[in-house]
């Protein structure tokens, strides 16, 4: 199978080029990650992160024929040749298809993901009820692997002040939590033209999270929430 | 923060005045296919009456409001720096407000 994949060395390169690989792939070989790891035992200059091999850990999100995923879960025999990878766009280049995420953890961290709540402790935990936790499901799956925030135009054009949708998702899930406390304090922060209302509903963000997530349902559950708060 | 530049009420802006075009733009087809006009004078008289007068002024209103905030968020995603930035949003602002009192010349002073 015929692979072009980005390659990148900032202490050696003056720029990034594409490398053709011709990788014959092996019955054993399922995924695509599978197969960039032969590759590797060819060239071992060729640098990818990854860590649990099966879509737990987002480390190894990749742009694979134009649209990001999991290598870890992308069946290579479904792939159009030749397979194109490239690093996750918009995000800065480390090398290879290493990417440094450490604006997307910023904007992460920004939207105070934890729970929020200085009501004294109960004497063995905050309970729930079966319907209350049900609002968190589709919410506290996200592996923050960034498929969805590096693929979305208004991240690509904002990416410092437009949290993203993965931010938005994590914000939400705290929104929805019948144990926090700060949900006027986390809708306020988020109502403004950038943190929140950059987002177009352009729905990249729900077409490729590798987990089957609707970051665009979270968002459009934080505005409505926004909007009740308002009336 | 960009408070000033608002968060929700700009949203519910864009989205508010798409549903009034909208209906509008149903009610005008509505009108051509069910009771077309038979000429010009026929349409200028359907156009002249009181309740399609105010509905063509809130449908002005709604498209312009409307275009604001969207070319507002163009605005404010492609030119960064803040000289340009309030040069092109003054051009839009006078635009639409020429816009503006054209439509209210053809619909009230066109009346008479």
């Amino acid at each position: 199978m015929k692979f072009s994949i980005y390659r990148f060395d900032p202490e050696q390169d003056a720029k990034p080029y594409m490398q053709t690989f011709d990788q014959p792939v092996g019955v054993n070989d399922h995924m695509l990650l599978d197969v960039i790891l032969r590759i590797k035992e060819q060239d071992n200059t060729l640098t990818i992160r990854k860590s649990c091999r099966e879509g737990v850990c987002g480390s190894d999100a990749i742009n694979i024929n134009g649209r990001n995923g999991l290598a870890c879960i992308t069946r290579v025999r479904d792939l159009k040749e030749p397979v194109i990878l490239r690093p996750l766009p918009s995000f800065p280049v480390i090398r290879d298809l290493v990417v440094d995420m450490t604006r997307f953890y910023a904007q992460y961290a920004s939207v105070k993901p934890w729970l929020i709540n200085d009501d004294p402790p109960p004497e063995r935990e905050r309970l729930q009820s079966p319907e209350e936790r049900d609002r968190l499901d589709g919410l506290y799956e996200c592996i923050l692997c960034g498929c969805c925030t590096s693929q979305c135009p208004s991240s690509w054009w904002n990416p410092e002040k437009f949290v993203g949708p993965a931010g938005l998702v994590q914000a939400d899930r705290f929104i929805a939590d019948s144990r926090d406390r700060a949900t006027k304090a986390r809708l306020d922060d988020l109502n403004d033209v950038y943190r929140l209302f950059r987002c177009r509903s352009i729905m990249n963000c729900t077409e490729v999270c590798p987990k089957g997530l609707a970051p665009s349902r979270a968002i459009e559950s934080i505005r409505l929430n926004l909007l009740k708060e308002a009336l | 923060m960009n408070r000033s530049l608002g968060g929700l009420t700009p949203w519910l802006i864009q989205r508010l005045s798409a549903v009034l075009m909208l209906a509008f733009i149903g009610f005008v087809l509505a009108h051509f296919l069910v009771d077309p006009p038979a000429s010009y004078e026929g349409w200028r008289s359907w156009a002249g009456e009181p309740g399609v007068g105010i509905a063509a002024c809130l449908f002005s209103v709604a498209l312009l409001a409307h275009a604001w905030v969207g070319l507002r968020d163009v605005t404010l995603d492609y030119v960064k720096p803040l000289a340009t930035r309030i040069t092109v949003l003054t051009l839009i602002a006078l635009a639409l407000l020429g816009t503006g009192l054209w439509i209210f010349r053809i619909l009230w002073l066109g009346r008479a």
